[in-house]
């Protein structure tokens, strides 16, 4: 079960990647990265398990944090043009 | 970002629990995945977030400049004072055996305090660095 999962997550991954490559404005690809951000997470959630190993969760709960600063450190980059204002 | 209410509520309530997820990897690191450099990211994530969110001079309010470069410095000095200390207990450097009274209990001290030094650097370098990044622009301008 565990097994197919993990290819269910590899071929999410390929289509996203697609869709960054492709990807026609810079939000799209924002967003792509975000969601193989996500897909990477299940499948290290999954790989943990796959292998008798849980203690992949806490990378995967690392992972998922620092997908979640660093959509938000691009989005306000391409808004407002600096890392520190406050705007 | 003050017309964006859901990222502010969001970091307000992601600002504890990752802090306490950074002390969970710091002092779980001997029995899972984990280390003072991990923990040091991670603690150092949060207030890179809340100093995203709410802006570099808030960010510096609540973590001042001089603080950082004095945890920073004292990170190491940490590290470098254990490895001393057991030098002048009558062992080698960073031999932990000696520093308590059994060898078992000595591994342990010596290894705590090792991985807090350089959790605190770690933290502390990473909070430094994004605000010598954040900060760039605005001298540039000037």
């Amino acid at each position: 079960m565990f097994l197919a999962g993990l290819i269910a997550c590899a071929i999410t991954g390929i289509l996203i990647l697609i869709r960054i490559i492709l990807g026609k404005t810079t939000f799209d690809r924002v967003l792509a990265v975000n969601s193989l951000g996500t897909v990477i997470v299940i499948g290290i959630s999954l790989h943990g398990f796959y292998s008798n190993r849980p203690e992949f969760l806490d990378i995967a709960i690392v992972y998922a944090l620092i997908n979640f600063i660093g959509t938000v450190a691009v989005l306000k980059i391409f808004s407002t043009g600096s890392l520190g204002g406050d705007n | 970002m003050h017309n964006n209410p859901i990222l502010r509520i969001s970091t307000k309530i992601l600002f504890a629990p990752i802090i306490l997820f950074g002390l969970y990897v710091q002092f779980h690191g001997d029995f899972g995945p984990g280390g003072g450099f991990q923990a040091g990211v991670i603690v150092a994530s949060a207030f890179i977030l809340y100093s995203l969110v709410f802006g570099i001079e808030a960010g510096k309010k609540l973590f001042p400049s001089n603080i950082n470069l004095i945890l920073l410095a004292l990170g190491g000095i940490i590290y470098g004072g254990v490895g001393i200390v057991s030098m002048l207990l009558g062992d080698e450097f960073l031999a932990y055996n000696i520093l308590g009274s059994s060898p078992q209990s000595g591994q342990h001290i010596g290894i705590l305090l090792v991985e807090f030094g350089v959790g605190l650097t770690v933290s502390n370098v990473m909070i430094a660095l994004f605000n010598a990044f954040a900060d760039y622009d605005k001298t540039k301008e000037k």
